[in-house]
């Protein structure tokens, strides 16, 4: 056993046996070596089936979604990308923040199961390329810190117990990458891109995994839900789904918070993540630079009006 | 289904000339809903209205459609039209086919086929439309005016006459602006002291104004009838409730400082009134260069003060007031001719600027009235005025006229040759403009009696050799070069907007242009109003203006801002935000984004699963919105909605669109 997986558990029995929190969220070891799916406990004697290695990869944040409306205190692990849809769920109003114990873990960066050739054969994965692309290893915010984990606000190299491993695994080798899938759509003709995305779209069944891993996605009433008739198909027709695919950018433009997730879930590795960094280099580029999710005072970019906002259309 | 009317106005020949208005019509017969269509020559005029009226009785409409021109010139006509039959006048729709195609398409075929769209998209609209309601607001019975000089002043006292409570602010420590800077004004050149300090005595003493100069503007919240103005005070140092203007400090204060009032071209002190007849005529504390304040030596104007106004400790003061109108008069800065450096300006002391002169040709200026040079005090012979230096000028960013310029040119060659007999003015202008009364007249004489010599032409190149201005140009009449030795320069240098013009705006919520000008409502229409309603402009804050503009349109003003303030009460929007309780999340970007702060979260109650449970919802104060829509978009949820503009409405008329 790994001394963050013992530290997690010494830190989760204490927690509910002391009654501090109700209930508390993290993961625990899967059916295959390369799952290590989420947990929700209640009781001191289930945090023995808490576990953390290279595929914790799940965000919980968005779990916390379950409990907005109750008044237990939940506790739950967060990875430095998972950090910050706690700042996006504070932000939102989505959960108290008194109802809510964050504990921050180090990352050794998070390994890629879609490379897993044979299931009953353990072997050596590439990291995620979020993880290659990751520029906040380090929690942004936590009530509690084990396996030495450091909160950090600015983008940063990986501290704590798994640094060294990090770096060796590639950790953040790609940050300067970013931007680099907008820009080669970018450069495509408009034909092209429609092609691509209409590619892309046909692909998508519907199944709504990226939404239900968002920590942005927190609408009371997702509108691909909504029974008002006329807003959008349910069905998965590919314009339906590019309508999909472009409202729900747009309806976490200005709070996506680069956590990596729907694109990681999607089952159809349809390219997420691009249209959400498309809209966050446009927001970078219209109202400066700024990383949704890392401080919680921080404002909005597309949630103020300021005196000088850009308006040349005007 | 609603029973939708459609009136497809010809606009004379406007429309019809490049649409075929009956065809329109024809086609809209068939759109879902509607059960009259029709067009007509002017529907805007009387037996057009009529028309409408009729029926709207005649076939039981529930709502209508107008295919004309734009909403922003007659959506209150068709609104008060449909009222008066009895209809919501929210009931109704216009949709532009005149600058929205006729005007701008010349193909008659697609100008018809795009009115046909257009007609089908407020069709598919109206159809969604809701009766709505506006409710009253009070108005706050005060007026506000920024900036005190001729314009800010006339407008104060006009709006004061009329009955209503003004305050008229300045941020400098005394109402007069630049106009108490002139010497005498054209083309009667009367002294602008003896026309102007009546007026600020009199403001000052007006029993329905109040004086707060030396403050600034920090936030405007509110709107129309109603804005909350929270308003620095500066800290002046003299307790003006016990000053009583005697000068005993000012006369012993040991710090000297170039006086701005003068143009630098004489001195003041730290503690200073800057002009005799300043008003308020009380002393303030220069904290910038008050030894006292800065390195705590000194206190001498303390220690003579024989009332012990004087007050080190004061601090700038924050208050918040109601205002509900507001005229803008913050006037304009004078061109920085630091920019032309082939005219040496800047740094040769002998070439100054058209305010310099107004100060150096004043009795009370810093050399008592006497034309006397800069750099040695000589008193010039030859003088070289150059026009439009900051105007008219792409390169520098001003492609515009100053307007004063070409007048107060020829005022200040007729002023010099009466001064001094024996001088000669030469003039290099690229035009001469003189629209104004008795202006032609007063150049013409300026020419023919006080021998200005007028050169038409650019100036390339001023420099100095030994006490001589070298002035190098081209006579492009003539089309040869001339140079011309002068004892001193005089650069027209144009108007410029104030520097935080923008800022001002910005905070006001009003429209400048791009270079920082205030615009108007409409250039010919509406020439004193803003974009936002309850806000006024006057004088050359809105544009370039002599004095006798500047006063009339500060009196337009002010009659615009009196006729607001007599009114009981006001309409507040009809077409305002509200909130779907049941899908807000309560994330607060709405609120955050409100540029009307008319957003607040509040906590609901409900049942939920057997049990009550509190949820934070948000909650749009009706008579607080204007109907922006801000919020709507930044809503994730679509909880949010404008009315009128729903995501409903707009939805329809995307439909309506597609289906073509
Ligand atoms: C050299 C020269 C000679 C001229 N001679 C003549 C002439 O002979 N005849 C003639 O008709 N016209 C003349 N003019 C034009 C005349 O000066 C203007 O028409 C007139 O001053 C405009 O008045 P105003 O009240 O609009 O602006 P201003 O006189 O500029 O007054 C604006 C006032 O607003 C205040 N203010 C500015 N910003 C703020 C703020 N943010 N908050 C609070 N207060 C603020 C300022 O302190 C100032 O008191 C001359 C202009 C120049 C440059
Ligand atoms: S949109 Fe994707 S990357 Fe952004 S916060 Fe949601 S799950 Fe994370
Ligand atoms: S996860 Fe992928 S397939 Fe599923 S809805 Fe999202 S984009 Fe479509
Ligand atoms: S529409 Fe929304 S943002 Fe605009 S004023 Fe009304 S409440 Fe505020
Ligand atoms: S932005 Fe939308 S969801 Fe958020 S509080 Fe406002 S109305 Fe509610």
């Amino acid at each position: 056993m790994n001394q963050i997986t013992k530290e997690m558990r010494d830190l989760a029995r204490e927690l509910l046996a002391s009654g501090e929190v109700k209930g508390l969220i993290g993961w625990t070891k899967g059916s295959r070596w390369y799952l290590t799916p989420p947990l929700f406990i209640t009781r001191p004697e289930e945090a023995e089936q808490l576990y953390f290695d290279q595929f914790a990869v799940n965000n919980l944040t968005g779990l916390l979604l379950d409990y907005r409306y109750g008044d237990d205190k939940i506790a739950l692990f967060v990875k430095g990308c998972d950090s910050r849809g706690i700042v996006r769920l504070l932000q939102d109003h989505q959960i108290k923040r008194e109802k809510v114990l964050v504990i921050g873990v180090p990352c050794m960066g998070m390994s890629d199961k879609k490379a897993v050739t044979d299931p009953r054969q353990p072997v050596e994965l590439p990291l995620l390329d979020k993880c290659l692309e990751c520029r906040y290893p380090n929690p942004v915010i936590a009530d509690r810190l084990i396996g030495g984990a450091l909160v950090s606000g600015e983008p940063s190299e990986p501290k704590g117990l798994t640094a060294s491993e990090a770096a060796k695994r590639g950790v953040g080798s790609k940050q300067a990458d970013r931007f680099a899938q907008v820009k080669a759509i970018e450069a495509m003709s408009a034909d092209e891109k429609y092609a691509f995305w209409q590619a892309q779209h046909e692909k998508c069944l519907r199944c709504y995994a990226c939404r239900n891993i968002c920590p942005a996605c927190n609408c009371r009433e997702c509108i691909f839900e909504s029974d008002k008739k006329g807003w959008v198909n349910k069905s998965a027709t590919p314009t339906d789904n590019a309508f999909f695919a472009v409202t729900r950018a747009m309806h976490v433009a200005g709070r996506c918070v680069e956590c990596g997730e729907c694109e990681r879930v999607c089952p159809m590795d349809i390219p997420i993540m691009a249209l959400n960094r498309k809209v966050i280099q446009d927001i970078n580029e219209l109202f400066g630079e700024s990383d949704a999710g890392t401080d919680l005072d921080g404002k909005m970019p597309l949630g103020l009006f300021k005196n000088d906002d850009p308006e040349e259309f005007m | 289904m609603k029973r939708i009317g459609v009136f497809v106005c010809h606009c004379g020949s406007n429309i019809a000339n490049t649409v075929h208005c009956e065809k329109v019509a024809q086609v809209a017969k068939d759109f879902p809903g509607v059960v009259l269509s029709t067009d007509y020559k002017y529907m805007c005029s009387e037996p057009g209205q009529v028309m409408i009226q009729e029926a709207i009785r005649e076939h039981n409409l529930d709502g209508y459609v107008v295919a004309a021109c734009s909403p922003r010139m007659h959506e209150p006509t068709f609104r008060k039209c449909a009222a008066r039959a009895g209809m919501n006048p929210y009931m109704v729709e216009q949709v532009n086919i005149r600058e929205q195609c006729s005007w701008v398409h010349a193909n008659k075929e697609k100008g018809t086929e795009k009115s046909i769209d257009l007609l089908r998209m407020g069709v598919a609209k109206v159809v969604k439309n809701e009766p709505l309601y506006s409710t009253t607001i009070p108005v706050t019975k005060r007026s506000l005016v920024i900036g005190g000089g001729i314009a800010g002043i006339q407008a104060a006292l006009d709006i004061a006459n009329a009955g209503y409570p003004v305050t008229l602010l300045d941020r400098e420590h005394t109402i007069g602006g630049r106009m108490a800077q002139v010497d005498k004004t054209f083309p009667t050149l009367d002294c602008s002291a003896c026309i102007l300090t009546p007026k600020m005595v009199e403001a000052a003493q007006h029993p329905n104004i109040e004086l707060m100069t030396y403050a600034e503007v920090e936030a405007v919240d509110g709107f129309v009838g109603n804005f909350d103005v929270t308003i620095r005070k500066k800290a002046r140092y003299v307790d003006f409730d016990q000053c009583t203007g005697c000068g005993a400090c000012t006369e012993k204060c040991p710090k000297k400082v170039p006086s701005e009032f003068e143009m630098e071209l004489g001195m003041r002190k730290a503690i200073y009134t800057p002009f005799p007849q300043a008003v308020p005529n009380k002393p303030i504390i220069d904290a910038k260069h008050c030894r006292y304040l800065l390195d705590g030596k000194c206190g001498i104007c303390k220690k003579v003060c024989p009332t012990g106004a004087v007050d080190y400790e004061q601090k700038d003061e924050l208050i918040v007031e109601r205002f509900g109108a507001i005229v803008v008069a913050t006037g304009f800065e004078q061109f920085d001719i630091s920019a032309y450096e082939e005219y040496g300006a800047g740094k040769i002391p002998d070439v100054i600027t058209g305010l310099h002169l107004e100060r150096l040709m004043n009795a009370s200026g810093p050399t008592a009235g006497k034309i006397k040079r800069p750099s040695d005090g000589k008193v010039p012979e030859k003088i070289v005025f150059v026009k439009c230096v900051g105007s008219r000028d792409e390169a520098k960013g001003r492609p515009y006229c100053s307007k004063a310029c070409c007048m107060y040119v020829a005022k200040h060659a007729t002023l010099l040759k009466e001064k001094m007999p024996n001088s000669k003015s030469y003039i290099f202008y690229m035009d001469v403009r003189t629209p104004g009364k008795n202006y032609e007249e007063f150049y013409a004489r300026t020419q023919n009696e006080y021998d200005a010599q007028y050169i038409r032409g650019r100036v390339s190149k001023i420099f100095q050799v030994g006490d001589k201005l070298i002035v190098r140009g081209e006579d492009s009449l003539l089309g040869r070069p001339v140079e011309i030795e002068a004892d001193l320069v005089v650069l027209a240098a144009g108007m410029d907007p104030r520097g935080d013009a923008k800022d001002l705006a910005r905070t006001l919520g009003i429209s400048y242009d791009q270079h920082g000008w205030f615009t108007e409502a409409h250039p010919k229409l509406q020439p004193v109003e803003t974009h936002t309603a309850g806000i006024y402009l006057a004088g050359a804050c809105q544009g370039p203006k002599d004095i006798p503009d500047s006063v009339a349109q500060a009196s337009a003003a002010a009659v615009k801002a009196a006729g607001l303030l007599s009114k009981p009460e006001l309409t507040s929007e009809a077409m305002t935000a509200l909130c779907d309780e049941a899908i807000c999340s309560g994330c607060g970007l709405c609120q955050s984004i409100c540029p009307y702060k008319s957003i607040e979260i509040k906590s609901i109650n409900e049942r939920y699963h057997g049990q009550m449970r509190q949820r934070r919802v948000s909650n749009v104060n009706q008579g607080l919105c204007q109907g922006c829509g801000a919020c709507t978009v930044a809503c994730p949820s679509g909880a949010m909605n404008l009315k009128g503009f729903t995501n409903d409405q707009i939805l329809a008329e995307v439909d309506a669109l597609c289906q073509r």
